[in-house]
């Protein structure tokens, strides 16, 4: 088995999921599940060819560590999202053709991970992307896709700038050394180090490309956003990787201004991920529609994974390495969860919900722990990653983005608290009494990927070892892990420890509940009103305006869509005046700019 | 079995007349010819062939070499498929066709500049003649002044070089003409760009496309962005990179205008509500971008573009003439989700504007590749820095227009089947086959393009171009 | 001199068809343009002093200086291209007229 099967083998389940949906959509969206499933034990336990190379046509593979890591995390979310996928088929507009681009997609993301060259890791992403886009517009919003892709391309396009400008200097397309000899060039390796990590901050949706991310998470199909947030951003934080490693910035730029030992341009990158922290928790926190909210909080993390991989650092990298992980899993839950009580409901603005912990326990439970784990609070792997990458940005004395890095996560409680407490706790809808939970089929991916968000929690270094072999593939001075522990300069962190600990702060809190007296439950509508009749049961909902004291502090915020749409407009403009001015259909005009044109020649050619 | 190339002209040409005799068998004179044609190609004998028993230099000859095969295939192929496509509309302007595939061969055949004039003249008033069908007549008017304007002009700057070089074989003009000066070279250069630049959509000339393509069906339109647009182009890249070669001050007014037709065919595609106007903006885009390519001396990658656009827009101008035909209107937000019950056109449509854009996977990604290569390996990054604006645009306005077609529904639903605007089928099944045929070549190149890439680089290599800067399939570890 | 009366008759030519809407008086200009360009390209092959390119009487063998013929054969073809253009103008213009009622192109339908 080798990756060029895995890749083809792939391909062909689109295919056949295409022509299976055809006859049933569900046995199609069954074969979606096989396929990823297949792709995801293939991938694993390709775990023994690393270090291989093969090719396919003009595409060449390498099995690294780092592609081998990446893949992992996204065909986790790939298969388990693809559990969801038989249920939804009725809502979609082309069933068939949503399975087959599901599974091209994922081939894609194959091939960007274990891309060997420029060439075939472009190919691959720009499969990628388009197969998304034209999924996404299955959705609620097609201005969503279009919004989606023309960031996408912007960044795209900036990074085959790069790549082609660094094959005119360098002369190859090898990923590891296309760029090795840019050293000697350094204006032009600042372009190229700029324009090439475009495409990757695009795609995790930093400042100020982050745009399409809310709108995009939020109207794809339900089914589609736990892939988009849990893997698909994970591409641009692969190529932000390549260009820390591949492209040895850091010896690029070490004659240059450093601010406490990080290079400029690394830092304005690392800025840009604390600005896109800062401004997805505020988002966050406003949103009415829980999908949403998870898309800007997908913001935010991008911008944590984004300062731990740049910082290529012993603990800091560990720590965005780990976050990979981490976001990855607890986002596809916590999408899985909602899209869960949104088959039961049909909505996901959270007004219209409330009190679905009664109905659906298990759901909540999903949700409560990857929750728990996108804030970082301990036991969950959330807090491990970020407990790396604040050591790492505190021994660098980063203070900016230190503080920006804490503010992220406290307000990171805020906004996730928020769809937990009116979605699932406070009352029950009447119409949702009769509610049910979900099946097991759509349980069990939710299950798995609690599992992992635990695991990941209690025994961080199962993976950090992994981590260890990339960070030494590159160079990098390994994070130290000894027996279940990881140390730091700072200290050390036993996770199982802390989960013990947990554990007992628990069962005393649970003994203490049950011991003592229940509360009464009181109706949404059991309020005092003066004799007053109510009619309007959401402005009296739990979560309605929840934060709204802390909401009106940033209401005049920009809007950095605003700014995309006036380069539209302006494109717009410029468009009419190219139409008339140009292309109108009077033969007068042109004939003019002709003589003044040969004018002009014979001028200059009678100087010259 | 090699025969004459003149051939290849002569036979439309005589079938051309004979189907005014015959009214009755107008459709099988025309499928004969134009398929007896596109089958002949293949067996042109090679080389440089004198006509009327003159000797050359003296004679009017007719050369067929590696870049002139690629300029007849494209022509004679593309012929055979958009006639195939739109047999039904046809039936008026059978002649009509046949005398301008007559004159399209000759443009790229010959080796006498004054011949290239009759001929464009031939093909020109077959242009004009077809535009007529669009019903605008002022349209047709118009093409005719402007046509009439540049002929003119080519015609002064080909006596001014005559006088100069005393030939009008196009070999022995190369060479004399590289002994002359660039100074005494620049008017005439200018002028005869002003008359090319007509047929070939690049500013100042470009003033009718909007009228007669914007009113063009499914014949017309793919006559005129495909066959008329490769073969004027075929014939600017034969004029200014082997016979005219510009020196620094013609060739940088010319890049200049090119690039500037790239760049406003480009934003004035973007503001476009209408599809077949965005499709024709997005074809003088690209003729623009092939003109700078060959007036810098780069024709390897200008004839992939100009393959890459003929494939491309075949498919679309089709497909766009055949909704406007069906439900009335160009509109494309009135033509929400005609793909829906219309997969074949759809995917077709969608690969050709992929390719157009230079997405990969297709065609179009290995010549945007070798556009960019091109440049940046001499040094240049502002051409391709806007050539990349170009695309994220061209991207832009494609990708709307699809997520149009494919995903009816109102902002903030799902998509929904029945908000479409209709279930017509675009295509009939002769069609729909050429059209999936087509998708496929450019699916398959996409896969293989140095195969493709292997029979244009001799046509490049003969004009100056050291061939592909990049060579996918043989690249095992991306070395050159 | 006469080629840049030729000229001349070109720029006129050529300001005649932009100074007007009358489709007719466009065609005329059209007209007056292709003469002109047929003068000039007839000037520039003349020789002063040479002889018709024929052989007749007064030249029964090959003289030295002769008027350039390929010169007048390239207008003999112009001319008859001229004739074509002419004449499928006039039939647009015919087109126009049964459409529009009027040959003034002020009036017909503006921009596409």
């Amino acid at each position: 088995m080798n990756l060029n099967l895995v890749i083809i083998v792939s391909v062909a389940f689109a295919i056949a999921a295409y022509l299976v949906s055809k006859v049933n959509d569900k046995a199609g969206a069954f074969m979606t599940v096989a396929g990823s499933m297949f792709a995801l034990v293939t991938v694993f336990l390709l775990r023994n060819s690393i270090g291989s190379e093969i090719s396919f046509l003009y595409f060449n593979f390498n099995l690294t560590v780092t592609g081998w890591y990446f893949s992992l995390v996204m065909l986790t979310a790939y298969s388990m999202t693809a559990f969801f996928n038989p249920f939804w088929m009725k809502k979609l507009i082309y069933p068939a053709g949503y399975n087959f681009l599901y599974l091209l997609s994922m081939a894609g993301t194959l091939g960007v991970f274990f891309a060997k060259d420029f060439i075939t890791l472009f190919v691959f992403w720009e499969t990628v992307v388009w197969s998304s886009a034209f999924i996404i517009q299955m959705g609620k919003s097609r201005q969503a896709a279009y919004v989606y892709y023309v960031i996408s391309a912007i960044g795209s396009m900036a990074t085959l700038f790069a790549i082609m400008f660094a094959y005119g200097t360098t002369g190859t397309f090898v990923i590891n050394e296309a760029f090795k000899g840019l050293a000697g060039y350094p204006g032009r390796a600042i372009v190229i180090f700029i324009t090439f990590i475009a495409a990757g901050m695009a795609k995790i949706g930093i400042f100020p490309f982050h745009v399409w991310l809310p709108s995009a998470h939020g109207s794809a199909p339900h089914t589609f956003s736990p892939v988009l947030s849990g893997g698909l951003v994970k591409m641009g934080a692969f190529v932000a990787l390549l260009s820390v490693t591949a492209f040895p910035a850091y010896e690029i730029f070490k004659d240059m201004a450093s601010f406490r030992g990080i290079p400029l341009p690394i830092y304005f990158m690392m800025a840009l991920g604390a600005i896109s922290i800062v401004a997805g928790t505020l988002m966050a926190i406003k949103q009415e529609d829980a999908k949403k909210l998870l898309a800007y909080s997908s913001v935010a993390n991008g911008g944590y994974i984004l300062i731990g991989l740049l910082m290529l650092d012993q603990v800091g990298f560990a720590g965005g390495m780990m976050h990979i992980v981490n976001h990855a899993v607890a986002s596809a839950a916590a999408f899985l969860s909602i899209a869960a009580v949104a088959y039961r409901t049909g909505t996901t603005k959270m007004s219209e919900m409330g009190g679905m912990i009664h109905r659906m326990p298990v759901t909540y439970l999903v949700y409560l722990i990857a929750i728990i784990s996108m804030a970082g609070i301990p036991p969950m792997g959330g807090f491990v990653s970020k407990w790396l990458i604040f050591q790492g940005l505190a021994d660098k004395g980063l203070i900016f983005l230190a503080t920006t890095a804490f503010f992220g996560s406290i307000g990171s409680f805020l906004y996730v608290f928020r769809p937990l407490s009116a979605v699932f706790l406070g009352q029950t809808f009447t119409r949702d009494l009769e509610k049910k939970e979900v099946g097991f089929f759509m349980m069990f991916p939710m299950l798995i990927l609690t599992l992992l968000s635990l695991l990941t929690g209690v025994f961080p270094n199962i993976f950090l070892r992994v981590v260890v072999e990339i960070q030494s593939a590159f160079g990098m001075l390994p994070v130290t892990l000894a027996e279940n522990t990881i140390v730091t300069s700072n200290g050390f962190l036993d996770a199982f420890r802390v989960f013990i600990v947990f554990g007992f702060g628990f069962a005393i809190a649970f003994v203490l509940f049950v011991i003592r007296r229940k509360s009464r439950k009181v109706e949404l509508m059991d309020t005092f009103t003066s004799a007053e009749f109510i009619h309007t049961r959401e402005l009296l909902h739990y979560s309605h305006s929840f934060y709204a004291p802390f909401e009106r502090l940033y209401e005049k915020a920009p809007d950095t869509m605003k700014l995309y749409h006036k380069a539209a407009v302006k494109i717009n403009e410029l468009g009419n005046m190219a139409e008339s001015a140009f292309f109108g259909i009077r033969p007068a005009r042109t004939v003019l700019l002709v003589m003044g044109m040969v004018l002009i020649v014979i001028i200059a050619g009678g100087v010259l | 079995m090699m025969i004459n190339p003149v051939l290849l002209i002569a036979i439309p040409l005589g079938l051309a007349f004979i189907a005014v005799v015959f009214k009755k068998l107008q459709g099988w004179i025309l499928a004969i010819g134009v398929a007896a044609n596109a089958f002949l190609v293949f067996f042109v004998e090679k080389g440089e062939t004198a006509i009327g028993g003159f000797k050359l230099p003296f004679a009017i000859s007719l050369v067929l070499d590696d870049f002139s095969f690629i300029g007849v295939i494209l022509v004679n192929v593309l012929t055979l498929a958009a006639v195939a496509v739109a047999f039904r509309k046809t039936e008026k302007y059978v002649p009509v066709i046949l005398a301008g595939l007559a004159g399209l061969n000759g443009m790229v055949l010959t080796g006498d500049m004054f011949n290239l004039f009759v001929f464009m003249e031939i093909t020109a008033i077959s242009a004009y003649i077809l535009s007529s069908e669009g019903r605008k007549p002022e349209q047709s008017f118009n093409y005719l002044v402007i046509g009439s304007i540049g002929s003119v002009l080519y015609l002064l700057g080909l006596i001014l070089i005559y006088g100069q070089t005393g030939t009008l074989n196009m070999s022995l003009m190369a060479e004399k003409s590289a002994l002359i000066g660039q100074a005494a070279m620049v008017l005439p250069l200018v002028l005869i760009f002003a008359g090319i630049a007509v047929e070939a959509k690049l500013l100042p000339m470009s003033g009718w496309v909007r009228g007669v393509l914007g009113n063009s069906n499914a014949l017309t339109g793919v006559m005129f962005a495909s066959v008329y647009s490769s073969a004027a182009l075929m014939v600017f890249g034969r004029v200014f990179s082997q016979v005219l070669i510009p020196g620094t001050t013609a060739g940088v007014i010319i890049i200049v205008i090119a690039l500037l037709t790239f760049a406003a065919g480009q934003v004035s595609a973007f503001r476009s509500k209408s599809l077949r106007q965005v499709l024709l903006y997005s074809s003088i885009a690209q003729s623009g971008l092939a003109a700078a390519l060959f007036a810098t001396g780069f024709v390897f990658p200008a004839v992939l573009v100009i393959i890459n656009n003929a494939a491309g827009k075949m498919i679309m101008f089709s497909t766009a003439g055949n909704l406007e035909e069906k439900y009335g209107t160009d509109d494309y937000v009135g033509l929400g989700g005609a793909f829906v019950r219309n997969m074949p056109a759809g995917v077709a449509f969608t690969i050709a504007a992929l390719s157009l854009t230079g997405l990969p996977l297709v065609f179009g990604f290995y010549a945007k590749l070798n556009v960019l290569a091109a440049y940046l390996n001499q040094g240049t990054f502002f051409v391709p820095a806007v050539v990349l604006a170009g695309t994220i645009i061209e991207g832009a306005y494609f990708i709307r227009i699809l997520i149009k077609l494919w995903a009816p529904g109102k902002e903030g639903e799902w998509a929904d089947a029945d908000q479409s605007v209709g279930e017509k089928k675009i295509f009939n099944p002769a069609g729909t086959v050429v059209v999936i045929l087509v998708t496929l070549l450019i699916i398959l190149s996409g896969f293989l393009p140095d195969s493709v890439g292997k029979l244009v680089a001799p046509g490049g290599g003969l004009l100056g171009d050291e061939g592909p800067s990049i060579s996918l399939t043989m690249e095992k570890g991306g070395d050159q | 001199m006469i080629k840049f009366a030729s000229l001349l008759l070109i720029i006129i030519g050529l300001y005649g068809i932009l100074s007007t809407r009358n489709v007719i008086k466009i065609l005329v200009g059209i007209n007056v343009m292709e003469i002109g360009i047929n003068v000039f390209i007839i000037a520039m092959g003349f020789v002063n002093d040479g002889a018709a390119p024929i052989l007749s009487v007064d030249n029964p063998v090959n003289v030295l200086k002769f008027v350039d013929p390929v010169a007048q054969a390239l207008v003999l073809t112009s001319i008859v291209i001229g004739l074509g253009i002419t004449a499928l103008g006039l039939v647009f213009a015919r087109k126009i007229h049964k459409k529009y009622g009027t040959y003034d192109l002020s009036e017909t339908g503006g921009e596409s």
